[in-house]
């Protein structure tokens, strides 16, 4: 828990100390937002082991309801998005039907459900705007400020991720993982765990979408509802590594860094390469950075005995 | 007196498979009961059907007069039936302690303290405390059957469903494991059914032993006689009309 402390500390501090180039800023706060949801999406991957490649859903219905509440409300930005996240928790728990699947079929399934959603909000133009997407009131001072603002969701979200995965909850998760039939034998109720987790996991991926929404002031479903975003949840917490606790924060700044490089130098293909790279990390590495350390940490204790 | 637990006309059929098929069965309080017959008699489908993972085509289970059958699995774990498996399936991933402490956060709260006080109490009792750090991968098959039954002890049941303990171990082990049932029977107040292909356990724990066969109860009484009778040498032996 301190270390959290300490890193959010020097991170808060940095653009007061340093002179942070606009470029930085900006990534750094990219970087914090999708912290929050890739360790938000490892809950329910990790944790309880059920990978959702549709948590883009809950991604879309945050950012739009928090940037229909800014637009037609003048509440503060922080309420508006923590309305989008109760509602996208609510939605979520719409995945009740779905968790009754395991694994793959759970997967292919969150697939289904997510490219609905992009459709259905794509032709909601009423609500999105549609493919022209929704423009927020510009607000310079919350764009900057929103440094702080995702710095403090992804520490406590963090904090949140260590908590979850001490707590008894979190090992009634991992003997789900482990075996969900022997599980529902010793008094654990799957379908109740997984419902909570679904819910704060889309929960907070909404939250997430909220702050996203007012850092870009300008919205359209088939980025914040796009396949890409869904697949970008599952990359960051495999390049970090699925179930670690902590791991999918290092992937998603690796993610972010990553993406701004592929997006401008392969814009044709960089779908394509995310797929190798999840097909490299899975054959040589499933735990990720977090595995790669733990093998390089062996070797140096080895070396130096 | 009602009895604790007590199946009327239980039946489970797989399609046309009779797997279990209109059985009776009554377990006093304080009770062994062993339940014997041949492969494929059914007996695992009794235990299924008793601990809620699966429902019964007819009949009812009931514990204390109330129906607890067509509930899901951890409801009946809350109402006080649980389950041991014979292929045992700890979850590999936790230490011995965790498995145990999973398990003591639901059933009948009788018990005091923190779900992790009343599992290491359980692995005191089940003699496993020092083994509490350990991940089940490392112990013996005697060592994880051990791990099986504190998970079902935590919960602190009223009935324990023990399928296969004994079976498969070494002779030590299974002594030991016998004591062990009961004990639990003896110090915690646990009313017990038992599976066994172990003769002489089944013979020398069990108060009554009923017999299937085919999906019926063939036979019912206490060891010595049920060994005798006609119907269940036939069932075992294949003795012809002779």
């Amino acid at each position: 828990m301190k270390p959290i402390a300490a890193v959010v500390a020097v991170l808060a501090l940095m653009p007061i100390v340093l002179d942070l180039s606009a470029y930085s800023h900006n990534l750094l706060t990219l970087a914090f937002l999708m912290i929050s949801g890739a360790l938000a999406w490892n809950w329910m991957g990790g944790f309880v082991g059920q990978v959702s490649f549709g948590h883009a859903a809950m991604f879309g219905v945050g950012g739009f309801v928090a940037a229909r509440v800014i637009i037609a409300t003048s509440l503060p930005a922080p309420l508006a998005w923590i309305a989008g996240a109760l509602v996208a928790g609510i939605a979520a728990i719409g995945a009740h039907p779905m968790l009754r699947l395991r694994g793959p079929y759970f997967s292919i399934a969150t697939i289904g459900v997510g490219e609905a959603s992009r459709f259905v909000f794509t032709y909601w133009e009423g609500f999105t705007g549609g493919a022209s997407g929704l423009s927020l009131p510009i607000d310079a001072d919350l764009k900057y400020q929103l440094y702080w603002w995702g710095l403090g969701l992804a520490g406590v979200v963090a904090a949140a991720s260590l908590l979850l995965r001490r707590s008894t909850l979190g090992l009634q998760l991992l003997a789900i993982k482990a075996d969900v039939d022997a599980a529902a034998d010793v008094g654990v109720s799957a379908t109740f765990y997984q419902d909570l987790i679904f819910c704060l996991s889309g929960a907070v991926v909404g939250l997430t979408g909220g702050l996203y929404a007012s850092y870009f002031g300008y919205i359209e479903p088939s980025d914040l509802f796009g396949f890409d975003r869904s697949i970008g949840f599952v990359l960051m917490a495999v390049i970090g590594g699925v179930g670690t606790v902590l791991g999918p924060a290092l992937g998603a700044v690796v993610f972010v860094l990553l993406r701004q490089y592929l997006v401008a130098s392969y814009p044709q293909l960089y779908l394509g390469l995310y797929g190798l790279l999840l097909i490299v990390i899975i054959l040589f590495e499933p735990l990720g950075l977090t595995g790669l350390g733990h093998r390089l940490w062996r070797q140096f204790r080895k070396v130096r005995r | 007196m009602t009895a604790l637990l007590a199946a009327r006309g239980l039946s489970k059929h797989f399609g046309g498979l009779r797997a279990l098929d209109g059985v009776d069965l009554e377990l006093g309080a304080g009770e062994i009961l062993g339940v014997i017959g041949p492969n494929g008699a059914g007996k695992t489908t009794l235990f299924s059907l008793m601990a809620g993972s699966l429902r019964p085509t007819a009949g009812e289970v009931l514990l204390d007069g109330e129906p607890v059958s067509g509930l899901p699995a951890h409801r009946v774990v809350r109402a006080g039936v649980v389950r041991t498996h014979q292929i045992v399936r700890p979850f590999p991933n936790l230490t011995v302690l965790e498995n145990v402490t999973v398990a003591a956060l639901h059933g009948k709260r009788r018990a005091q303290g923190t779900a992790k006080a009343r599992a290491i109490e359980v692995l005191e009792f089940v003699g496993l405390a020092d083994r509490a750090a350990d991940l089940p991968g490392v112990l013996t098959l005697g060592g994880r059957k051990r791990v099986e039954l504190a998970r079902a002890l935590a919960t602190v049941p009223r009935v324990l469903l023990l399928d296969e303990v004994i079976a498969g171990i070494n002779p030590a082990e299974a002594m030991a494991l016998a004591a062990l049932i009961r004990k639990i029977r003896d110090e915690r107040k646990t009313a017990i059914v038992m599976i066994e292909h172990v003769m002489p356990a089944v013979m020398s724990l069990s108060d009554r032993v009923i017999v299937l066969d085919h999906g019926k109860k063939i036979a019912e009484g206490a060891p010595a006689e049920v060994v005798k009778d006609k119907q269940v040498l036939e069932a075992y032996l294949g003795v012809g009309n002779g």
